[in-house]
């Protein structure tokens, strides 16, 4: 056995060495006026000294990180367009899952951004607020390395124009927005219980896992880069978001029903927004990586129930409504891609009928319930537009208040029932897509009747106009490009050509 | 072939298998580096390699940078050994560690001596002393078993010219049969030792509770009979577990020691009380009577907990419903060969 050797000063005791004196007491203004927001939650601290930084990064490291991973991404998105990396993809409608990222997701990261900023500035503690600070920088790379990565297929493809724009307006983007929206409106803990917790921590390999690996399958290398680049940022968020979590537990125990109805409201919150990242992976992926069932199966249900285990030493339950969630899983990219093909008229990408063996794929995953309930509706919808007859929805669908995404789910235990909920609030009817969303709504009112819902506000004539042409304009759409059925759209008939060209060669 | 892998700021010296990971190796031997991907992604368990030569596995170019690979950092989780190696890590120095190199020995069992119908006391007398902390454990070599057993060291190291085990009969356990069954006075047995992170954080000066079950008294016994001889200032509460009256062992001597220490409290409690138990005490689980004694509130203690897994989780529960929190629990898991690699656990905690 080797000798023993000689203690010398560790991390920590160096770290610590190096920042001490850099967080202080405010002395001719009180604290709780200087830092206002961090109270009034009913979050109690007893002691911010009790919150760890396993990180212990300094700026000076973090601008050296970064910018090393900024040469090695650059290098990788430079190449990837020199070397007409689009052509190496497995079909031109993976782009679409690219167009769905860029319109829903990366607009999020600047999201995230503006969250962590205000956050940032908000807590009386050191650690919690450098932490904060880090990750609003991370967001904003990330939100610009994606645009970067996706840029490329901007030259050839439709729809990857206007992002920033579209996340504003467009009807299905008001999901992931308003959910941001809901989370940077909240307070400060809040925010890092929804976005660090919630979103990073338990949804996160939901959410990137799948489009980082179909971007793998499907020859995305540009997307994959960015993929390993942003997964080397994202261990300090989740550790933030633990961090926090476990930081509220242990300080006052008054804090865990509050913290209970945060981890309800955002497992939610966070298991409707998905609904768009699983019809992405059972329908948008030329080459599939896994069902949804089995990625919410490994991911949630494993995963996340290792970490409820966990947590229930701290008197937390699992998220209410996780079961249904779970029953979810069998059904909801089905019913999500099923609603997007009926207004596809109204989006700025691409839906289709998948090709026979796709639809093998989808009976062999889900064979207890895609036989029955889907596969005969997509290919009485096949035989339609092969007809010359594609369906598209021309009337405007009901929009959950809290969740905003078209009421066109089922009851789970029925799926060929819709599902609603109605709440009453000052004497006007409020509808929601299902429990978890009233619940939501109940608890807060006055916040969600304020919802910016996208089908009211056409009707109220506030975006463009009076018809569907009007708005699309108003979404800065190219018609008939950007939108409607994939078969016969631009981006196709340039991929077939591109096609046609390299047999010949 | 097998490298010893070195790790600062402790000085703790571990055996590393070819192609096994530091990460794994530390896990393995108790020491908390951390970590989070596992697949050499997200650089959660960067560490330096001051000495030696390893290979980088699969890190991601991104988890570590070129000039990081340049200045001789490595993602523990992918990195393999290739000679012996020195790393630094973001280890937390523990002041009340020694660290004491593990050595083999060589004794003679002096007694076997039943302590209920199925835990024996067993003691290997030495011709040198054992270096060790109380609450660690020795790796027993029996003869005609593969592979070393884990038991806990029950006397204190004051005392350190034997080593004392409580032996519990597992059935169909191929190595407690033999202890229970075979040996006998005057047999030769090895051993490796000291092992195990479980030990007093006496430094901190705490009061504090110590939560045994069944043969999971061994490691508090040590540490309470060191903690009272060195004369420790706050308060120290044994609390025993066992399921009948006729599973309790060291009853007579924990009382006579209570009443010496005016600091030391002791309350045995029985989880399956039997008809002809006769019984004035503690009657439920072990956690049970600890939460009626404190009143379910365990703020500002330090707790110690040995025994089998559930007793430990449900101690933990308490504990932690008590508002006591994972930098004052200490726990020592007693797993038989057939526990295996046990259940899956999130990174919430770090050692509970």
């Amino acid at each position: 056995m080797a000798e023993k050797r000689k203690k010398k000063l560790g991390i920590k005791q160096r770290y610590s060495m190096l920042t001490r004196g850099l967080g202080w007491d405010t002395t001719y203004q009180d604290m709780d006026k200087v830092f206002p927001y961090d109270n009034y939650e009913g979050i109690i601290i007893h002691d911010w000294e009790g919150w760890e930084d396993p990180f212990r990064l300094t700026m000076d490291a973090y601008w050296k990180f970064q910018s090393e991973k900024e040469k090695k991404l650059y290098a990788v998105i430079d190449s990837f367009a020199q070397n007409n990396g689009h052509l190496g993809i497995t079909d031109a409608r993976y782009v679409n899952a690219l167009k769905l990222f860029l319109t829903g997701v990366s607009p999020l990261e600047y999201q995230a951004a503006r969250g962590f900023t205000h956050v940032g500035r908000q807590f009386r503690g050191v650690g919690p607020r450098v932490a904060c600070q880090m990750q609003a920088i991370d967001e904003l790379r990330h939100v610009q390395t994606q645009i970067h990565s996706m840029s490329h297929y901007n030259k050839y493809f439709d729809g990857l124009h206007s992002a920033p724009h579209m996340h504003d307006r467009v009807w299905y983007l008001s999901v992931p927005k308003s959910f941001f929206d809901d989370a940077r409106t909240a307070g400060p803990f809040e925010f890092l219980t929804s976005i660090s917790f919630a979103f990073e921590y338990v949804l996160t390999n939901l959410l990137f896992v799948p489009f980082m690996s179909g971007a793998a399958f499907n020859g995305d290398m540009a997307t994959v880069t960015f993929g390993f680049s942003a997964q080397s940022d994202e261990a300090r968020h989740m550790t933030l978001g633990l961090e926090v979590i476990k930081f509220m537990l242990e300080q006052d125990e008054r804090n865990i029903p509050i913290v209970q109805r945060w981890m309800d409201k955002w497992f939610w919150r966070g298991t409707r927004m998905l609904a768009l990242v699983a019809m992405m992976m059972d329908y948008m992926l030329p080459k599939r990586v896994m069902s949804w069932r089995e990625a919410w199966d490994i991911y949630f249900t494993e995963a996340g129930g290792a970490l409820f285990a966990d947590l229930a030493r701290y008197g937390i339950k699992p998220p209410k409504y996780a079961d249904i969630a779970t029953k979810e899983a069998e059904h909801i990219s089905h019913q999500a891609w099923h609603i997007f093909y009926n207004y596809t008229h109204a989006a700025a990408f691409h839906t289709w009928v998948p090709g026979k063996e796709e639809l093998d794929w989808l009976s062999e995953k889900y064979p207890t319930t895609f036989d029955k309930y889907y596969r005969p509706r997509l290919e009485y919808l096949d035989k339609e537009e092969k007809a010359g007859r594609r369906f598209y929805n021309d009337t405007l669908p009901m929009l959950c208040q809290v969740c905003q995404i078209p009421m066109g789910f089922t009851d789970m235990d029925d799926p060929t029932t819709i599902s609603f909920e109605v709440s009453e609030y000052n004497g006007d009817k409020y509808h929601t897509c299902s429990l978890g969303c009233k619940d939501i709504f109940d608890y807060e009112p006055a916040k969600y009747v304020q919802a910016w819902l996208p089908v009211h506000q056409i009707y109220q004539g506030n975006c463009g106009g009076a018809e569907v042409p009007d708005v699309l304009k108003w979404y800065n759409f190219n018609l008939g490009a950007d939108n409607l059925e994939y078969n016969g759209s631009p981006d196709q008939k340039l991929w077939d050509e591109w096609q046609a060209h390299r047999k010949k060669a | 072939m097998s490298y010893a892998l070195t790790i600062e700021p402790i000085g703790e010296v571990l055996e590393v298998e070819e192609g096994q990971t530091i990460l794994d190796a530390c896990l393995r031997a108790g020491i908390y580096i951390p970590y989070q991907c596992n697949h050499g992604l997200c650089s959660t368990c960067k560490v330096e390699v001051v000495e030696g030569d390893v290979d980088l596995g699969d890190a991601s170019p991104f988890a570590l940078m070129d000039f990081e690979r340049d200045e001789g950092k490595a993602l523990a989780c992918v990195c393999t050994l290739q000679s012996d190696v020195v790393i630094e890590a973001d280890i937390e120095e523990d002041e009340d560690a020694e660290y004491l190199a593990i050595k083999d020995y060589k004794g003679t069992v002096s007694e076997v001596v039943d302590l209920t119908p199925d835990v024996k006391k067993i003691i290997i007398s030495l011709d040198e002393e054992v270096d060790f902390q109380a609450g660690q454990y020795i790796q027993l070599d029996i003869p005609a078993v593969d592979g070393p057993r884990a038991f806990s060291i029950a006397n204190s190291p004051d005392n350190s010219d034997h080593i004392e085990l409580h032996v519990r009969l597992v059935e169909g356990g191929q190595g407690t049969n033999y202890l229970h069954n075979e040996l006998v006075v005057g047999d030769i047995l090895s051993f490796s030792a000291p092992y195990g992170h479980f030990f007093v954080r006496k430094s901190q000066n705490k009061p504090m509770i110590f939560i045994a079950g069944g043969t999971g008294l061994s490691s508090p016994k040590s540490m309470i009979e060191e903690l009272l001889k060195a004369g420790y200032g706050e308060k120290i509460t044994l609390f025993h577990g066992v399921r009948a009256a006729a599973d309790l062992y060291y009853q007579k001597y924990f009382e006579e020691l209570a009443e010496k220490h005016e600091n030391f409290s002791y309350i045995p409690a029985l989880s399956e009380k039997k008809a002809g138990d006769d019984w004035g005490g503690e009657v439920g689980y072990v956690h049970e009577a600890a939460e009626r004694y404190f009143d379910g509130s365990f703020a500002g203690h330090q707790a110690y907990l040995c025994g089998p897994p559930p007793m430990i989780e449900a101690s933990i529960r308490a504990l932690m419903k008590g508002r006591l929190f994972e930098n004052d629990i200490y726990c020592e898991k007693f797993l038989s060969k057939a526990d295996g690699g046990g259940d899956k656990r999130s990174p919430l905690f770090k050692r509970i």
